[in-house]
């Protein structure tokens, strides 16, 4: 037997499998192709305050190695959410989380004044980085003092876990991370899309409605686990990681990265069933490399930083922060 | 929470085989491993070959015809997708996510006779809708031969997929083509028009239809104009096909049964729409 349970600070996951936000729905509705008790956690699509209708079409578009989207986070909006949805995903047999989103600080402080005042939401995760939404220049996925503005208003609101997801269209991500630890998050999500662009030059035509959108799929795993790793190597709280994952041997890459638990996004389209094989795929590739826990591989890459993990473990001391992240 | 089918499921298959169909087009056999029950016409699967080959997100296809686990399906080769499964050799292991969405309404024998419109590739929905009124949906009545006429066009001739096995169904059918290589000379409407106007076709008619995006969106002004009740199935982009993407909005009518948002998900509450719940207008 091995052991797949994770921590994710005060939150125990039963594995370290997430589903990621906007990308498989609620998650309930789909118990037909993965039971979410199979599962570690189901973060919902995108909450806002008010009802949005989303951005025109196409909004998806395919690319060689990818998946450009441009949904600009179509919800019927909180009230929708708590009297239709809500209701229904408490009796899924696993942690909850509730991804927030909005376009100004008082809209997230709101939104977790909310969140916070509801059993069924086991944590809150603040969508900080959505590419689609004001072309994806809101500045709070892109200055770390905003960022943390942010989530300092929504931490005032809410003793839930709080997950505050970045953008990797940043310079030093690891800033943003350090940002967010200090206001008050609980654990961070690396990654939400990149910015792209996708070209049709005979009919001179952007890819999708809004021209640009956000880059998803296989081809961004390495740049999302370099951003996972980087802000592993920043912050003291938990780093889940999402980018390109679809096997559950992408999975343990980001939690040998330093990452606790993991997110399937754009792999799920292609096979709704993967959540739940993967958690399956992963306890047997654990089995048979003889490892008892996932727990072990968490944060065990041979990146240069082991003394400094002994030397802290050995005297108790906080990490060395501030390490030039390359 | 628009959920996809109680019924559907991640299945695994293999090719049986795939037959040429006109200029463009292929008949691919997949043979399930789990047994499917008789699936409704113009209800669809996500498939993609789990090789490698096909891209990273399946393509949407109706069901044409079934015989137990052997599922056939239509496909005009448009891209990358249709190529990977049109070339697939027999046994190539094929994914299918389905059976997706809500196929055709009830196609009852009482009332006006049932006009179905098809425009090149949007014939798929139809074979299996033929079959299936002939012999009686949701335990009603099977509709009379008489009262199901069969209206095909497409822009040329080889582009009339599989007609003389649909003609072999002996319900009536009428072809049309924009450049007159078969049939009436012009569009499916036009020829509706026709047919119509020499008696041939009643006045009076349900019509479903499946076709580009064009001849739909006429559909729909037609069935605005003269107040007929039609049935559309869309084939808009599709990123999943249950529900979980949002990158198949279909506009809403704000005065129709699904004004209460103003996009409805093709995949989830279609692909087939009531021409007065929906509207195309606008849309590429
Ligand atoms: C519910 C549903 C049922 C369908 N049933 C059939 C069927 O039975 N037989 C069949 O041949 N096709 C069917 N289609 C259309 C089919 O899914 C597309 O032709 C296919 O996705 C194109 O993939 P590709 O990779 O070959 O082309 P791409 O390289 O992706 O695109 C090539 C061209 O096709 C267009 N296209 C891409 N996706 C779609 C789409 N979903 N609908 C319409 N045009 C598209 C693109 O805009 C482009 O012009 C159906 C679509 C839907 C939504
Ligand atoms: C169609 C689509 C919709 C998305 N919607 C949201 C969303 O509402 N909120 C959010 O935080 N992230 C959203 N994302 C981003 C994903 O949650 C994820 O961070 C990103 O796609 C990278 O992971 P992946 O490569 O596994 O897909 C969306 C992604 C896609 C492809
Ligand atoms: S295709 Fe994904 S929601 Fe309809």
């Amino acid at each position: 037997m091995v052991e797949l349970s994770v921590r994710l600070g005060a939150l125990e996951l039963r594995n370290p499998v997430m589903t990621a936000s906007g990308t498989y729905g609620h998650g309930l509705e789909m118990c037909h192709f993965t039971p979410p008790e199979l599962l570690g956690a189901l973060v919902s699509k995108t909450v806002t305050l008010a009802p949005r209708p989303g951005n025109p079409t196409p909004r998806i578009c395919e690319t060689q190695l990818g998946l450009l989207n441009s949904i600009g986070l179509e919800n019927k909006g909180i009230e929708s959410y708590l009297e239709h949805t809500l209701p229904e995903v408490e009796k899924a047999d696993t942690v909850i989380v509730t991804n927030a989103g909005g376009e100004s600080i008082e809209e997230y402080r709101e939104m977790a004044r909310i969140l916070d005042g509801q059993g069924a939401v086991d944590a809150i995760e603040l969508n900080l980085s959505c590419p689609n939404i004001q072309g994806g220049a809101l500045p709070f996925s892109t200055d770390p003092a905003k960022a943390a503005e942010v989530v300092a208003a929504a931490r005032e609101a809410t003793s839930k876990p709080l997950f505050a997801k970045l953008s990797p269209n940043v310079a030093h991500i690891a800033r943003m991370a350090r940002a967010v630890e200090e206001a008050g998050a609980d654990a961070i999500t690396a990654v939400n899309t990149l910015l792209g662009l996708s070209v049709d030059w005979r009919r001179r035509k952007p890819g999708l409605g809004t021209v640009h959108g956000g880059y998803s799929g296989p081809a961004i795993k390495p740049v999302a686990l370099h951003c996972a790793w980087a802000c592993a190597r920043a912050v003291e709280i938990p780093v889940i990681g999402c980018g390109g994952i679809s096997t559950a041997e992408d999975a343990l890459e980001f939690l040998v990265a330093g990452c606790a638990a993991v997110q399937l996004g754009t792999a799920c389209f292609a096979d709704p069933a993967l959540p739940g094989r993967l958690v399956a795929e992963l306890h047997e590739l654990l089995r048979r490399e003889g490892i008892a826990s996932v727990g072990d591989l968490i944060g065990t890459l041979r990146d240069g930083r082991e003394e400094n993990l002994e030397a802290r473990s050995g005297n108790g001391e906080e990490r060395p922060k501030g390490i030039p992240v390359r | 929470m628009p959920a996809p089918p109680s019924d559907a499921r991640a299945h695994l298959g293999r090719v049986l085989g795939v037959e040429t169909c006109g200029a463009d087009g292929a008949i691919l056999t997949v043979r399930t491993i789990s047994e499917l029950a008789p699936i409704r016409a113009s209800r669809f699967f996500m498939l993609g070959r789990t090789d490698g080959v096909s891209p990273l997100i399946p393509r949407p296809f109706s069901i044409y015809r079934q015989r137990g686990r052997d599922l056939d399906f239509l496909i005009k080769i448009t891209g990358r997708g249709t190529r990977a499964l049109a070339g697939a050799a027999s046994g190539t292991e094929i994914r299918l996510t389905g059976p997706l969405g809500n196929g055709w309404p009830t196609l009852e024998a009482d009332g006006a006779p049932w006009v179905f419109l098809a425009g090149g590739v949007g014939s798929a929905p139809f074979y299996l809708a033929i079959e299936q009124a002939l012999a009686g949906m949701d335990g009603r009545g099977p509709v009379p031969r008489k009262h199901i006429s069969f209206l095909f066009g497409a822009a040329q001739a080889d582009h009339l997929y599989d007609l003389e096995a649909l003609g072999d169904l002996g319900v009536s059918i009428h072809t049309a083509t924009d450049d007159g290589s078969s049939g009436f000379h012009g569009t499916v409407l036009g020829l509706l028009d026709r047919l119509q106007g020499e008696g041939t076709i009643a006045q009076s008619i349900r019509i479903c239809a499946c076709g580009p995006e064009p001849m739909l969106r006429a559909v729909e002004e037609l069935a605005r104009a003269r107040d007929v009740e039609a049935y559309l199935s869309l084939e808009t982009l599709m990123g999943c096909g249950v529900g979980i993407c949002n990158g198949c909005p279909v506009p809403t009518r704000p005065e129709g049964p699904l004004g209460e948002w103003p996009n409805a998900k093709c995949c989830v509450e279609g692909p087939v729409f009531a021409a007065d719940a929906i509207t195309l207008a606008g849309v590429e």
